[in-house]
């Protein structure tokens, strides 16, 4: 039990520390400070992500296609990662995919309503790093991104690039 | 006076004999006074919360009559001056080697419980003479609330006033689940 609050406790202290770095030099923060905190974040989370696919389908046999990776990323990733599965996957089968959270993990000691939402961004950059990390190492390349209205549910839309 | 009570029952009744019986029952088992006033009285008044620095991080109350008469603030300091003074006061003159230190103390209303963290919080409960040892109870707020709402909510900093609503909301339906809370207390 004690593994689960190691990553927790960690990954509010690496948020809290690169927005204290940002800030460090001016008084406020503006868009721009923030964006930099919201893509610093995303590409440490990216570098797990990597590292974590190339553990976790170690010993399984290659997807047949790209809705197959997503179910992959959907159970036994989020799984793995997040302790639970993703309540819901939509798709318009041509790339977009959106995968709903109902109580994401990192967002559930936060609140259970609207109390801090605009908080909540900060707090779910690392993970859309994790998944755009893992996807690009399964052979596909995407952009991230997530969205919250009443935490603690969530939704990631990652939208598959075409070359 | 009890007796013309059921003696009143049993005559201006028209339901059945055996129901007729379980309101005799529970007419003698109100006793001499009539219905409310009679049942038990178990309630939680109210909760503080100090750190170690004597700062109040929370304060809630759910069934308070009367008020000190003086600011919340000073209400706290007075709060946090005395458990300090109690606690220095009880070590120093324990006849034997204490263990636990200062628990409770208890008025001819009103009881107040008291528990300190390792780590320097200062959980303070107020129920009612019923409760004999509300220790675990505040264990357990410690535990399964705080440590899961407060420190692991990345947005509230340590030393500043407890201000998370799912804090608030777990606690308030924690409180009202305890067995020994009750919302009408005389």
């Amino acid at each position: 039990m004690a593994d689960e609050s190691l990553f927790d406790f960690l990954h509010m202290e690496i948020v809290s520390h690169i927005y204290r770095e940002q800030q460090s030099s001016k008084e406020e923060m503006d868009n721009k400070d923030r964006a930099v905190c919201v893509s610093v974040l995303e590409s440490m989370g990216f570098r797990v992500g990597q590292g974590l696919i190339e553990r976790l389908t170690r010993d399984s046999p290659s997807f047949k296609d790209e809705l197959d990776v997503m179910k992959f990323v959907c159970k036994d990733f989020w799984t793995k990662v997040f302790k639970r599965q993703i309540d819901n996957l939509r798709t318009n089968h041509q790339g977009t995919y959106v995968l709903q959270d109902n109580t994401f993990s990192l967002l559930t000691q936060l609140s259970n309503g609207k109390q801090y939402l605009d908080q909540a961004p900060k707090y779910l950059a690392f993970s859309c790093g994790i998944v755009r990390g893992a996807l690009s190492n399964l052979g596909l390349d995407s952009v991230v991104t997530a969205e919250v209205s009443v935490m603690p549910s969530c939704k990631f839309q990652v939208v598959v690039q075409k070359l | 006076m009890d007796r013309c009570q059921f003696v009143c029952y049993s005559i201006g009744d028209v339901s059945s004999e055996r129901e007729r019986q379980a309101r005799m029952r529970t007419a003698l088992q109100r006793g001499p006074e009539r219905g409310r006033k009679q049942e038990k009285k178990m309630t939680v008044h109210n909760l503080y919360i100090f750190d170690r620095n004597g700062s109040c991080l929370f304060y809630n109350e759910w069934n308070r009559k009367k008020q000190a008469g003086i600011s919340k603030e000073e209400e706290f300091k007075l709060m946090y001056g005395m458990l300090f003074s109690i606690r220095s006061f009880v070590s120093k003159m324990s006849p034997l080697d204490m263990k636990d230190g200062f628990l409770s103390f208890q008025t001819s209303k009103y009881r107040l419980h008291y528990y300190e963290t390792p780590s320097g919080l200062r959980f303070v409960m107020n129920t009612d003479l019923s409760v004999p040892n509300g220790r675990d109870t505040l264990q357990s707020i410690y535990s399964n609330l705080y440590v899961e709402y407060i420190v692991k909510n990345p947005v509230c900093v340590l030393g500043h006033s407890l201000d998370s609503e799912l804090f608030s909301s777990r606690l308030d339906s924690f409180i009202r689940g305890l067995p020994f809370y009750s919302p009408r207390a005389a």
